[in-house]
């Protein structure tokens, strides 16, 4: 059976599936698998605690709704915004980009705070012009929070995903035989973009489901509980055995769900339709409709990523929390105190973290990705397991199947990382690369291209787009995280976010916001010379 | 060629990371305490022991406790002393056998509400009442229930802060409040935040009048000129304290138990008091500006659940 197996795989192939194999199973698989265990040794008692207590289903239920209803709006914004600047020249393009993906820049657990800080009740806005958005606390603040952060990731991937296929000279030969640019829109642009809305759909849903930071800071005070929330107050209890148990249960539960709506999204994109050509027609040039769709790309931009980043930044340089940010109340000291103990360090391990974790999980990725070309295992739909788990509980997984062995080190992030953010990685190669025609590297082996030769020349160029998308969107990640380091750092390998963090509680926002503008400066200095770097060798052309 | 220098690369750092895991014999401490206040602590231990070796594992109470949990369930603890921020975890894990029992020297001079088996208090923390410049402060906690203060009232959550459980408990138990004063509160718009750290910042940029948190939280905010002032409540603000405990499984009994003395020592109250928070010492002057009064531990301990879930029935979830 094995032989058989192996000898109708090539070498290339079996030593592939090999390391995925190897790598899922470590980082993934051994954990969740000993998380399983504690589950089922937490035994039935433990589930009807948090399954079948009075109230348990209301937290579960607003995390369904939140989520679904945010993964639909996701959808439909990153879609609007791809499709329609999508005749756009490179450069108006490249802005379009840099501003869809600029609140990226905002660490998710201070997106929520610079909101209340740029448009709550006595906020930058209200200060201002006197206007302030008292919904904003509650379940709408959290579902457009969630939209907030969600965008980015889903625009790179539908994006990715239009600039590697030819679906423009397809649009345009419908046009020509007389249909409506909506029946154009419906026929041809939609099942073309799928895979990657399956793509990205799961993983808003996912992000929307785990969400931890929103969802306290904005749904907290209006008594709307989510799985997460509730799942943080079994774990502050977690000395407790019975609520580590519960806290075990319930992210399963969350894990189990989103297998179920990742499953269904993979196994409904079992066929998708590929195109045999890369575009060759010349684009469409911006038109009247380009135009509105560039105004309402630069509001988005204003709204949801200029003024909390400018809010922000006034709040980091403020000396005491709700005074007025001008220059009296001006002040160094917010980051002279992050800057104080050893953070020049952290935000090395940091940094070091980040571009490893997004390099492991781009390569392991994009060779899942290649090596599910012909047919799928569900390896991909398992690794979003671990993306599923919130951050606190990937974490203890990770510790109790690796804690003997590597505590404290930066190994053990590391591998934290790889689990949690896979799919981040995975996802956004696996939507582009489903629309590329396996005709086109089969023609280059037919001429004699080897194998690998074949990946570098053919695929990869295509792929460019969702590659850059899939390493910055996991980059970013790593770099912002602070749920999982906080829990595995040890004595040297403390992030930039631990260390600062520790300095003071989460609450003061002042020290708060200056590691938020630090962070936000590092990545600004690292993401520009990238940036312009694979511009010219044409990643963002 | 590049890509072998890149995979290489990642190697490096791979084994690198791995190579850097901590080499046994030293002091391991998990804390939940304020970084400064833990910093000033391990800075006075390592004057007085030179060679002493001393790793700090601080994080938040959630995290800490996760972290335990999964040590106790894979490997066994890994800290040699624990210092956490209020006693409600700490008296599960005594109960549970993870504590060493045994009498510091320096803890006989503590009051007897401070002193167990196996853990001791180092310092206390209260919760009092904090209001915007401008706004006519409450006398007493009931005050807070005043149709004056309908809708901008914020206190942190007790499902996630020990020191709002510690107020929970405090009034469950008290005759003239009881969880009808939560009612109260809840009737009157009160708003459940995450930490007391955002109370303070809410007070502070107007969203609400009055809260609930650490007078340490207010303090920080009002000595860095925030707009707001602390109230101690004429029926007194409600404390709670900080505990220490050395690990049943310490490697290094002795040193663990030595780091214990200096905490309750003059030398390490000194620092504690300097870092803005009261000391459990009597003998380091601090000045109380109020009536503090304090909560049963022993008898909150067996009723958390209930009382979560009591307190859950009335502020949503």
């Amino acid at each position: 059976m094995v032989d058989q197996l192996v000898s109708r795989l090539s070498a290339p192939r079996l030593w592939g599936w090999v390391v995925v194999v190897v790598v899922a199973s470590a980082a993934v698989g051994f954990p969740l698998f000993d998380l399983g265990r504690e589950v089922i040794g937490a035994g039935s008692s433990a589930a009807l605690e948090v399954l079948g207590g009075d109230g348990a289903w209301s937290p579960i239920v607003n995390t369904i709704w939140t989520s679904s209803l945010v993964t639909v709006l996701t959808l439909s914004g990153a879609t609007a915004v791809a499709v329609a600047t999508g005749g756009f020249s490179a450069r108006r393009r490249l802005l379009v980009l840099v501003a869809m993906a600029s609140p990226l820049l905002v660490p998710p657990f201070v997106s929520a705070l610079s909101w209340v800080a740029a448009y709550g009740p006595g906020g930058l806005i209200d200060d201002g012009i006197g206007i302030s958005l008292p919904w904003l606390i509650g379940p709408v603040g959290v579902v457009i929070l969630l939209v907030v952060n969600a965008m980015p990731i889903a625009y790179l991937i539908v994006n990715a995903a239009i600039r590697s296929r030819g679906e423009r000279d397809l649009v345009r030969a419908a046009r020509v035989c007389g249909a409506t640019s909506l029946r154009a829109f419906w026929t041809i642009t939609m099942p073309l973009l799928r895979p990657a809305l399956l793509a990205s759909g799961a993983i808003t849903f996912i992000m929307s489901a785990n969400a931890f930071g929103v969802p306290v800071v904005l749904g907290t005070p209006a008594r709307f509980p989510t799985a997460t929330t509730r799942l943080y107050q079994d774990l502050v209890l977690s000395a407790d055995p019975a609520a580590f148990d519960r806290v075990l249960v319930l992210a399963a539960f969350l894990g189990i769900m989103t297998l179920v709506v990742v499953g269904v999204a993979d196994m409904s994109n079992r066929d998708p339709i590929r195109l045999r050509t890369e575009p060759s027609g010349p684009r469409l040039d911006s038109s009247d409709a380009g135009r509105g769709a560039a105004m309402a790309v630069a509001v988005y931009f204003g709204v949801t990523a200029a003024v909390p980043i400018v809010a922000l930044v006034m709040t980091s340089f403020t000396r005491g929390v709700g005074l007025a940010p001008f220059p009296p109340n001006w002040t160094f000291d917010n980051f002279r105190e992050a800057f104080a103990s050893g953070a020049g360090s952290a935000f090395a391990t940091s940094l070091t973290l980040a571009v490893v974790a997004a390099s492991v999980v781009l390569l392991l990725g994009g060779l899942l990705v290649a090596l599910e070309r012909r047919r799928r295992t569900g390896v991909g739909t398992v690794a979003a397991l671990a993306f599923a788990v919130p951050g606190s509980v990937v974490a203890v997984a990770v510790l109790l199947a690796y804690g003997p062995w590597l505590r404290d080190t930066v190994l053990i992030i590391l591998v934290a990382y790889v689990a949690k953010f896979w799919a981040l990685g995975h996802r956004p190669i696996a939507g582009s690369a489903d629309a590329i025609s396996p005709e086109l590297s089969g023609a280059a082996r037919v001429s004699g291209a080897g194998a690998l030769t074949a990946v570098r020349t053919i695929t990869v160029p295509l792929l460019r787009p969702a590659l850059a998308a899939a390493w910055l969107i996991v980059f970013m990640f790593a770099l912002h995280e602070i749920t999982i380091s906080s829990l595995l750092y040890g004595p040297g390998s403390a992030t930039l976010a631990v260390t600062v963090l520790n300095l003071r509680q989460l609450g003061d926002p002042t020290v708060t916001a200056a590691l938020a503008v630090l962070l936000t400066a590092g990545v600004g200095a690292t993401a520009i010379p990238i940036v312009a770097l694979s511009r010219r060798s044409g990643v963002f052309r | 060629m590049r890509s072998k220098l890149v995979v290489a690369a990642v190697l490096w750092v791979v084994v690198a990371a791995a190579c850097s895991g901590d080499d046994g014999d030293t002091l391991r401490i998990y804390t939940s305490v304020t970084q400064g206040t833990v910093d000033s602590v391990v800075e006075g231990f390592g004057l007085l022991n030179p060679d002493a070796t001393i790793e700090v594992f601080r994080a938040p109470t959630g995290e800490l406790a996760g972290r335990i949990a999964a040590e106790r369930r894979a490997g066994g603890l890994g800290a040699d002393v624990l210092w956490l921020t209020d006693p409600l975890s700490m008296q599960q894990y005594s109960g549970d056998g993870l504590l060493r029992a045994w009498q510091p020297a320096s803890a006989a001079s503590l009051p007897e509400e401070f002193r167990t088996e196996t853990f001791w208090g180092t310092r206390i923390l209260t919760m009092v009442v904090v209001v915007g410049d401008g706004i006519t402060p409450p006398a007493t906690w009931l005050d807070l229930t005043d149709p004056r203060f309908e809708g901008r009232i914020a206190f942190p959550d007790p499902g996630f802060a020990g020191s709002s459980f510690a107020v929970l408990g405090y009034f469950a138990a008290t005759d003239g409040y009881g969880l009808d004063f939560y009612q109260a509160l809840s009737d009157n718009g009160a708003v459940q935040l995450n930490a007391p750290g955002e109370v303070v910042t809410g007070v502070a940029e107007g969203r609400f009048e009055a809260g609930i948190t650490l007078r340490f939280s207010a303090q920080n905010a009002v000595d860095n000129g925030s707009p707001l002032s602390i109230v101690w409540p004429e029926d007194g603000a409600i404390s709670l304290y900080s505990p220490i405990a050395v690990s049943a499984t310490s490697n290094d009994v002795g040193a663990a138990e030595g780091f214990v003395e200096y905490v309750l020592s003059r030398d390490a109250q000194e620092r504690i008091a300097a870092t803005g928070w009261q000391p459990i010492s009597q003998e380091v002057p601090w000045e109380v500006e109020g009536l503090q009064v304090t909560v049963d531990w022993v008898d909150l301990f067996d009723h958390q659940a209930e009382l979560l879930g009591a307190y859950r029935e009335v502020f949503g979830g």
